[in-house]
């Protein structure tokens, strides 16, 4: 079943319908809250309590629009506010944020996911984005709530302060 | 058009590379980066970034929440159900007072219940605090 058919019975009130969007959006979810909050147990309560949200405003939603970019939004309210509320030090492990794909170096991930960690929150989201879910500078100017123009020179500016963080793991890799 | 500073070509760049307009000419970009030694550098380091970047997914965690959600929207929000009960207790123990005092004949205490009925009968049809503060304004981005 497609997301729209989905939401169609979630609008009526069907709670197993809901039960579908939750099991098919909730990794992704948790891995985008993790990816703002850096520790497991927020990203995993923001998730939590955005699926509440949106089961809420349901009713309210356009079923021209994708669900995810949607629940993002709620999402990321979510996860700031947990920022706002809790000044946790930041726990996660470094190695708990990404996973290699086959034949990349592991000691690269660790490197470029310290280099995510020094990042602030808004530039780790817009490269988490990007880079692992693909988004396009509109779709990311969707999710965000930003102008396409803030969404590029976001990016830039993460761009670049991840190149400063990895300049010896990109002087390595440019010699490969 | 203006001559595009380093940051724009670069950024002009990078758009192209992600499939996006990057709002100037390939003439103007390709001008610029074929004299500036900065922007010949930062581009070859930004493609090796961009490889690196490409090898790594988010790791997405194995998780269920579906149990504590179902648990959750389940239940009944108290707020709206529970207010019920209450204002009817209070509004039969204000009509109470009223009849108890109207009985005494006192038509001075009438003008001081009155007010009493106006504002509970608010409060009821408001349901809800209207002192609350919604931190939630401050909060968001």
């Amino acid at each position: 079943m497609d997301d729209a058919a989905t939401i169609k019975r979630c609008q009526q009130g069907d709670r197993e319908a809901f039960r579908h969007l939750v099991e098919r959006y909730q990794k992704r979810a948790v891995a985008h809250a993790l990816a703002i909050l850096l520790n497991r147990d927020d990203a995993e309560d923001a998730a939590q309590e955005a699926f509440i949200d949106a089961f809420k405003a349901i009713g309210t939603f356009d079923t021209s629009r994708t669900f995810y970019s949607w629940f993002y939004v709620l999402l990321r309210n979510r996860c700031y506010k947990i920022t706002a509320k809790r000044r946790y030090t930041e726990s996660l492990e470094v190695a708990e944020l990404l996973v290699s794909q086959p034949g990349a170096a592991d000691d690269t991930r660790l490197a470029l996911e310290k280099a995510l960690h020094s990042l602030t929150r808004e530039e780790r989201e817009i490269v988490s984005l990007k880079y692992f879910s693909g988004l396009s500078y509109d779709e990311l100017a969707m999710h965000l709530q930003i102008p396409r123009g803030t969404v590029m020179s976001r990016l830039f500016n993460a761009r670049r302060r991840l190149q400063g963080k990895l300049a010896g793991v990109l002087i390595r890799e440019e010699g490969v | 058009m203006n001559e595009p500073s380093c940051e724009d070509v670069l950024m002009a760049r990078m758009a192209e590379a992600d499939g996006e307009e990057s709002g100037f000419l390939e003439k103007q970009l390709t001008a610029h980066i074929a004299g500036c030694a900065n922007c010949q550098h930062e581009l070859k380091q930004w493609t090796t970034l961009n490889q690196v970047l490409s090898g790594q997914n988010l790791l997405e965690p194995r998780i269920n929440l579906w149990p504590a959600i179902e648990n959750r929207i389940a239940k009944p929000t108290g707020s709206f159900r529970g207010w019920k009960p209450f204002a009817l207790i209070g509004l039969l123990l204000v009509i109470h007072k009223l009849f108890e005092m109207l009985s005494a004949s006192d038509p001075g205490m009438v003008l001081k219940i009155v007010p009493l009925v106006i504002a509970t009968l608010l409060f009821v049809l408001i349901k809800e605090n209207p002192f609350k503060i919604n931190t939630q304004l401050m909060l968001e981005r």
